[in-house]
């Protein structure tokens, strides 16, 4: 039996930190009233972004744009105008989904941010290659032209034409490449460099906008309106993603401090710099570093810290700390950093915090290196003595990283803590399970399987409580379906990718 | 919460949506007046037949063409005067058009504002358009006293109407 | 080659005129003097003769700087190299410096060089040429008269002195040169005193096109200068339709610019009224 079972300890939870005591946040909703606000944030991001769809096509209505369409010609250039906005429009979501804004990370988190940042490139790629060619016909039509010669006509004879097709084919080329990189499991960084092209393509189009289309002629509200939006998802890029980073790694002067064995492959590296004070409660989110040392300044590495912020001096000096596995050509390098190499950072982003907590107790389940950021997250998230739950799963003890410090930290908040290790369970099991079974349980080691245990039996409260689950995404997906099943409603479970 | 979030973005689109509609057919409603008059005005340009490719740069000119909204609403009005239409939205920009009604039919049409292609609106522009001959002021070897033409040498000079006129007043 | 003769008596409605013509730069300038029919009756053949003298001297003055067509003007001189252009007689350096100006202002549409680099001022000496005749005509006493020459046209004052007639100078039609496109007011009471007209069929390479595109086989200006209508004919032609656009926006004049296809293309001033 792989499993350890440390009770509660009363006596250990007075740990000297009252402000991690939920008494007076308990009494009053405080989790409840959380929840409904970022719900309510949430419903606000759902209008905003339908609403902008919806605008982007009253822009053409208010235009007159219907009641001017008669003809086949008129019927396929609307056609044309009103797929180009709503592509454009799903573009421009896009762009503002990925540009860290912390209104929507601290809304729905990055991880969904991206994810529907993801959902949208097929809709925006095809809504856009439908505006080019129902132009192309509606124009052709109008002009007597067959598309081709129309196509050409519009590339030689009219401005900023040659540049709309150019960012056509970009457009085409980024969405190809992120499903082929997506399928194909190429390195991050190709993806990523792939993904930069997003922003040429971006800009390729903006002057046929407001060049050639009589929409956004200038002196029409429509042109402010278009001009608008551009301007702030421009701004909201360059702030978010390029200025608040090189601000924040001025601010913080991070550089390595030491970096230390946890186990075979797995290192923490621990980072000195200043006005930490401003990351406090960050413990658990990720960061995306950069190591700026020859040959690795260049990648990028989202990390979570795996401990809270420490800082002591007068102005913030302390220390970071994240854990890191080897898991690919870029992190092996990570393991010989040099003492006093300069870090940049960008964040904190996620969700994998007390931000995101709808209710009293807490259980958190960990796997692998996914232990490690819910080793910070037990650290600071506010609950009562014997009111938490954390599971490790590793194959090994060895695997399960900073098993020590999760010990000693639920010993001092009393927290019922259980290692799970041993050989996976077949992935048939369910199958092969009775019809009344309602385990997914191949994420449970094979002899607690065998056992009998599941979910339920670690944790009889589970839905009551909010369930963080950090580990590979094939072994989340089985904790979260059986988080399901045991009544753990969805705004409960808090799950941060890690897919890289 | 989930399904007021959708009620909530349902109701908001469909909110914004309407709004739209309703400024756009107000739009329309004025600009039945504008596009029949620019269809009117088109004719001048379709007649002369800018190069069915769309003249370069005179994309203005083109687009009072191919603008043709197509409406084949008039006015009804029996009224008599002046009246300036919203700017027509052409696929190269906008054309603002003033037409002079006089016992409901159109007399005149003049364009008031014409946006080139880079965008630029130019109010009462100076802009050159398409012109059909019969339109332009016309003009007689009889009644002109210099002639103006490409550079003329001294042998073309003398089959030229210069000449002629120059021996008319020898 | 001068040529004079009687003087026509027109009818009673019809402005009194009296020209002559000079052959000067390959091409003929024509003169037309109009008699102030009530003060001073018909121009007397004298001033006429002074007059027309006047304006062949100092055609024939630039010409024999400017030619490229004589082998021993200072023109000749710089094109072969032969003469630095800081060497040059300051009425050069004047020149060049102008048409320079106006490369820029035209963005490029017109230029003083031919595309093998040698300087050629010719796109702007007969203008000039034109603006400094009037000038002398002016400083002589003339207020009344039409210069034509090789169908660019400068005139002041009016064909019937002492009213506000303008004078109505006719625009050939490229395809037919015997008719006419339509006809221009000048002087009078009108803005423009200057109109003309630029085409790519005669002379061969007179104009160098700068871009592609649909070509204006022939352009008339309207301006209130001659240089300013020359020039400008002459970039439109070479530069299209930008230029004709930058030409109308820039510059307080009327454009008529007709197409490969015979079409027009015109600013309002052109419209008939």
């Amino acid at each position: 039996m792989n499993t350890k079972l440390l009770p509660a300890s009363p006596a250990a939870s007075r740990s000297g930190r009252p402000e991690l005591s939920p008494t007076k946040r308990q009494a009053r909703g405080w989790f409840d009233r959380q929840y409904r606000q970022r719900m309510l944030r949430t419903d606000l991001l759902t209008v905003i972004a339908w609403a902008s769809v919806a605008a982007s096509v009253a822009l053409w209505l208010a235009d007159g744009g219907a009641a001017a369409t008669t003809t086949v010609a008129e019927a396929f250039t609307a056609a044309g105008i009103v797929t180009g906005l709503i592509g454009m429009d799903l573009v421009l979501l896009m762009l503002l989904l990925a540009a860290r804004i912390p209104f929507v990370d601290r809304t729905i988190g990055h991880d969904r941010a991206l994810e529907f940042h993801g959902k949208l490139g097929k809709p925006s790629l095809y809504l856009l290659l439908a505006h080019g060619v129902l132009l192309i016909i509606g124009y052709g039509l109008a002009e007597g032209l067959d598309p081709v010669s129309e196509a050409v006509n519009l590339w030689i004879q009219v401005p900023d034409m040659w540049l709309a097709f150019v960012s056509m084919a970009l457009f085409i080329a980024v969405v190809v490449t992120s499903l082929v990189a997506v399928r194909r499991r190429f390195p991050y960084e190709f993806w990523y460099v792939v993904h930069l092209l997003t922003y040429a393509a971006v800009a390729t189009s903006i002057p046929h906008q407001f060049s050639v289309g009589g929409l956004f002629a200038a002196g029409t509200w429509q042109r402010w309106y278009w001009l608008a939006i551009w301007t702030y998802t421009g701004t909201a890029l360059v702030y978010f993603r390029i200025l608040e980073p090189v601000l924040a790694t001025a601010r913080h002067q991070l550089t390595v401090a030491r970096v230390e064995a946890v186990a075979p492959g797995v290192v923490n590296i621990v980072m000195r710099g200043r006005k930490l004070d401003e990351l406090a409660g960050t413990g658990g989110r990720f960061f995306i570093w950069r190591f700026l040392a020859p040959g690795m300044w260049w990648h990028p590495h989202p990390f979570s810290l795996s401990a809270e912020p420490v800082f002591n001096g007068p102005a913030g000096e302390g220390t970071l700390r994240v854990t890191v596995r080897n898991l690919g050509n870029g992190s092996a390098q990570l393991l010989k950093l040099r003492k006093g190499t300069k870090v940049a950072l960008e964040g904190p982003y996620g969700l994998l915090s007390t931000a995101a907590r709808t209710k009293n107790k807490v259980v958190m389940i960990g796997a692998g290196i996914g232990i490690t950021p819910l080793r910070a997250l037990l650290e600071t998230t506010p609950f009562a003595p014997g009111e938490a739950t954390v599971l490790l799963r590793g194959h090994t003890d060895r695997e399960l990283y900073l098993s020590r410090e999760i010990l000693d930290l639920c010993q001092a908040r009393g927290v019922r803590l259980f290692h799970l290790t041993g050989r996976r369970s077949p992935t048939n099991s369910r199958s092969r399970s009775n019809s009344r079974s309602r385990t997914n349980s191949t994420w449970l080691p094979e002899d607690a399987v065998r056992n009998g245990y599941s979910l339920t039996s670690y944790v009889p409260d589970i839905a009551d409580a909010d369930v963080y689950v950090c580990g590979p995404a094939a072994w989340a997906e089985n904790v979260i379906a059986d988080a399901v099943q045991a009544g753990v409603r969805e705004e409960q479970i808090h799950h941060e990718r890690f897919d890289w | 919460m989930k399904i007021r979030g959708a009620v909530a973005a349902a109701l908001a689109s469909a909110g914004i949506l309407l709004a739209g509609w309703q400024a756009g057919t107000q739009v329309h409603g004025i600009s039945t007046v504008t596009s029949s008059t620019t269809a009117t005005g088109t004719k001048g340009s379709t007649g002369t037949g800018s190069p069915g490719t769309g003249s370069t740069g005179t994309g203005t000119t083109g687009s009072v063409g191919s603008s043709g909204t197509g409406s084949s609403g008039t006015s009804n009005s029996s009224a008599s005067g002046t009246y300036t239409g919203t700017a027509v939205q052409t696929r190269f920009g906008a054309v603002q058009v003033q037409i002079t009604v006089s016992n409901g039919k159109i007399t005149e049409v003049t364009p008031l504002q014409l946006t080139d292609t880079d965008g630029r609106s130019i109010q009462i522009s100076n802009r050159a358009a398409p012109l059909l001959r019969t339109k332009v002021l016309a003009a007689q070897s009889a009644n002109v006293q210099t002639v103006s033409g490409a550079t003329v040498t001294s042998r073309a000079y003398l089959t030229s109407l210069q000449a002629a006129i120059d021996a008319a007043n020898l | 080659m001068q040529q004079i003769s009687d003087p026509q008596a027109r009818g009673t409605g019809s402005p009194v005129l009296k020209a002559r013509t000079v052959e000067c730069m390959g091409t003929v300038i024509s003169l037309t003097l109009a008699a102030d029919a009530v003060v001073q009756g018909q121009p007397t053949s004298d001033e006429l003769t002074a007059a027309t003298a006047v304006v062949e001297r100092l055609f024939r003055g630039l010409d024999e700087t400017f030619s490229l067509y004589l082998t021993d003007s200072e023109a000749s001189m710089l094109a072969r190299g032969e003469l630095a252009l800081r060497d040059a007689s300051a009425q050069m350096r004047e020149r060049y410096a102008e048409a320079h100006e106006w490369r820029l202002r035209t963005d490029g549409a017109f230029t003083p060089e031919r595309p093998d680099g040698v300087l050629d001022l010719s796109g702007l000496i007969k203008g000039h040429a034109i603006r400094e005749a009037g000038t002398s005509l002016l400083a002589l006493g003339r207020r009344d008269w039409c210069l034509n020459a090789g169908g660019d046209v400068l005139v002041s004052g009016s064909p019937r002195p002492g009213s506000a007639e303008p004078w109505y100078a006719g625009i050939v039609d490229p395809a037919d040169r015997r008719t006419l496109v339509t006809g221009y007011p000048l002087g009078g009471n009108t803005r423009h005193s200057a109109l003309a007209t630029s085409g790519s069929a005669e002379r061969g390479e007179h104009i160098w096109r700068v871009g592609g595109g649909p070509g204006f086989v022939q352009v008339s200006v309207a301006a209130a200068d001659i240089v300013t209508a020359d020039i400008l004919a002459t970039a439109i032609v070479s530069g299209g339709a930008p230029t004709l656009d930058l030409a109308a926006d820039t510059w307080d004049v009327a454009i008529l610019a007709v197409h490969q296809d015979g079409t027009l293309l015109a600013t309002p001033g052109f419209r008939q009224a």
